[in-house]
């Protein structure tokens, strides 16, 4: 009897535990604004990359400041926020639900895993407005928030064949899928251009969505490249990429007190994660399409469809701070410019890896 | 091919094993003892998540490690509470403390870092990359002297195989599964704290990703032997090493060999040494059965 109790108290404690991370007290005192719930992929809110900047875009929406507190450089839209964490897959639908049926305005759901799920609760609800980021829907209340990411990677990729000594550049995929196939291929068709000499080498941490959290592995892969002569790697794989700056600093720095190999970091601005190291950030500003689509609903304008972001918005590009500035030549950046402004012309067409 | 098989490859190999080598020794201590532990991956982020958030504080890798070893006995200790005081299933007990273990972290992480997905970056002075190496390679021939060669080992293994006549000779059965499982949680965290600490340099939600349950395979391909084990560990962690180098190689005329198939290689073998082709691998026969004495 006492070993029944016993075990049922464990796993209830157990499972309760598992689901804090997804249960977060929804109050409904905050009358007259617009509320808005965001769900977060499985990387959760802070991993410095792709979920980071979703949650600047809508803490800047709601307070006007970033998430660490400085002032962001749009207003505050007055809105209501809540924000869940889901800590596995199956968490995912529930909490879209609990937002739908609580009456919010706009529901977001950040990550392509997330499409197929949004699908089916925007059906259910068709008077509250949905947006997906990265995802795709056909549905006319959900906005389906794009991403040219293989544009911007075209341009991390010449920058780094150009800074490269060794001419060999790597990239680590998070997992093997169609999104982060076209970081792969514009990043090396773009340094092919820049350098037709140019080896890259592509890897992935794995196929499921644990790829996302092994840093571990990450760092593995990394510094398979680096033996393979690899001096430049370009990451897009959430908290595994982290692991391949880690092998980078561990590569060291040269006689100058310059690194010796380099990372590119991805989604949010990574310059500032190990400064000297980052060649750049292939920037995907999820933040600006967040804040613009609660803008939209607030302002009563909210259109379903496709919102297409690319280099001619500077919907993605590459980050130059005080960081990197003294890391790439003023003529590697020039060049870069040039190859902007043609793909914005359509002289230069980048592959993109899921419309093959 | 001839640059994939380098030095380079053995070291990744040795980095792979050697959070695999901590646990499966973990559960070495545990099964050998009688108590199943799957526990292993739950036990591991403990240690993972501890490490990286102590040592964050504290600023030094050791007293990281060091609160990583408590937090994984701690934690070990509920699996033994359950198991052996209550008699509880094991396995249950076990898969309840690996789910408990992917929502604690991420609730302290939350409190303590404002962000449940992971802990903020180690600095790399303060990192610990090759101190648990060490600690796996010095625990492997103690572990076979401790079993074989000491009161305690006897006492162990006694009870794992007959504890009935362990209890008749005067051993305390009950105690000795308690220390082993305690040992059990110690060892997984520092594998834990090697995850966070050692071979990165922050914690992430179930970093581990399935390393735990990993060790647990090899430690059924090893026998549950501490020798072989540790060979088997080896062999996972050499596989993977040669999969991650593997990737995007063409071989063979330009085709390129999925990686998968490569990684698949332990686990097929595990089959096999369970199925009873390469010898036969034995649990301890009280394994999994609580100890009750007789009235």
């Amino acid at each position: 009897m006492k070993l029944k109790v016993l075990l049922v108290a464990v796993l209830v404690c157990s499972l309760l535990l598992a689901g804090t991370s997804c249960r977060q007290e929804i109050r409904a005192d905050e009358k007259g604004k617009v509320r808005v719930g965001i769900v977060f992929d499985i990387g959760g809110k802070d991993d410095r990359s792709f979920n980071a900047a979703a949650y600047d875009g809508v803490k800047c929406a709601e307070t006007g400041r970033h998430p660490d507190g400085k002032p962001c450089d749009k207003p505050s839209l007055g809105i209501m926020l809540r924000d869940v964490e889901p800590g596995n897959p199956t968490s995912i639908e529930p909490a879209m639900r609990a937002f739908a049926e609580r009456g919010y305005d706009l529901i977001i759901g950040v990550g392509f895993a997330q499409a197929p799920i949004m699908e089916i609760v925007a059906k259910d609800y068709p008077n509250i407005n949905f947006a997906i980021v990265d995802g795709a829907s056909t549905l006319p209340n959900v906005a389906s928030l794009v991403f040219k990411e293989h544009e911007g990677s075209y341009l991390v990729g010449m920058i780094a064949a150009k800074e490269s000594k060794t001419g060999v550049l790597g990239f680590i995929g998070g997992m093997d899928i169609g999104l982060i196939h076209r970081f792969a291929v514009g990043y090396e068709e773009g340094a092919k251009a820049a350098r037709p000499d140019a080896q890259v080498i592509v890897n992935y941490v794995g196929v499921t969505d644990g790829a996302w959290n092994n840093p571990g592995k990450g760092k593995e892969l990394a510094l398979a490249q680096i033996g393979k002569g690899a001096d430049v790697i370009f990451t897009a794989a959430g908290n595994s990429g982290l692991g391949a700056f880690d092998a980078v600093e561990q590569a060291g720095k040269d006689a100058q007190g310059h690194a010796t190999h380099f990372v590119i970091g991805v989604d949010s601005n990574q310059n500032g994660v190990k400064p000297g190291f980052v060649l750049t950030s292939m920037v995907k500003r999820v933040d600006n399409a967040v804040y613009q689509i609660v803008s939209d609903v607030v302002n009563k304008k909210f259109k379903g469809g496709f919102h297409t972001y690319g280099v001619e918005s500077d919907g993605v590009g590459y980050a130059i701070d005080q960081f990197n500035q003294s890391l790439i030549q003023p003529d590697v950046i020039q060049q870069a410019e040039e190859a902007k402004r043609k793909i914005i012309s359509g002289d230069i067409k980048v592959t993109d890896a899921m419309l093959k | 091919m001839n640059n994939i098989f380098n030095v380079g490859l053995l070291l990744s190999a040795m980095r792979l094993a050697t959070p695999l080598l901590l646990a499966a020794l973990g559960g070495l201590f545990s099964e050998r003892s009688g108590v199943i532990n799957i526990a292993l991956e739950g036990l591991m982020l403990a240690g993972a998540f501890t490490a990286a958030a102590v040592t964050w504080y504290a600023g030094s890798p050791w007293v990281g490690l060091a609160s990583a070893v408590l937090a994984g006995a701690a934690i070990a200790g509920i699996h033994a509470l359950a198991c052996i005081r209550y008699r509880a299933d094991q396995v249950v007990s076990g898969t309840a403390i690996n789910i408990l273990l992917t929502g604690v972290p991420a609730l302290l992480s939350g409190a303590f870092f404002l962000s449940t997905g992971s802990t903020p970056q180690v600095p790399k002075e303060q990192l610990m990359p090759y101190t648990p190496i060490v600690i796996a390679a010095v625990l492997v021939p103690l572990t076979y002297y401790v079993l074989y060669y000491t009161p305690f080992g006897l006492r162990l293994r006694a009870v794992g195989e007959n504890p009935e006549a362990a209890d008749a000779a005067g051993v305390s059965v009950n105690g000795m599964r308690y220390a082993a499982v305690l040992i059990s949680g110690a060892l997984a965290g520092i594998g834990g704290a090697y995850l966070s600490i050692g071979q990165s340099s922050l914690f992430t939600r179930n970093m581990s990703a399935g390393r735990g349950f990993i060790a647990l395979a090899a430690l059924i391909f090893g026998k549950w032997r501490p020798v072989q084990t540790m060979l088997a560990c080896l062999l996972f962690g050499f596989t993977e090493a040669v999969a991650i180098q593997l990737q995007g190689v063409h071989l063979f005329g330009g085709e390129e060999i999925p990686t998968q198939f490569v990684q698949i290689i332990p686990y097929v073998l595990t089959i096999v040494v369970l199925a009873g082709f390469i010898g036969t691998s034995r649990a301890p026969r009280a394994l999994g059965i609580a100890y009750q004495k007789e009235k």
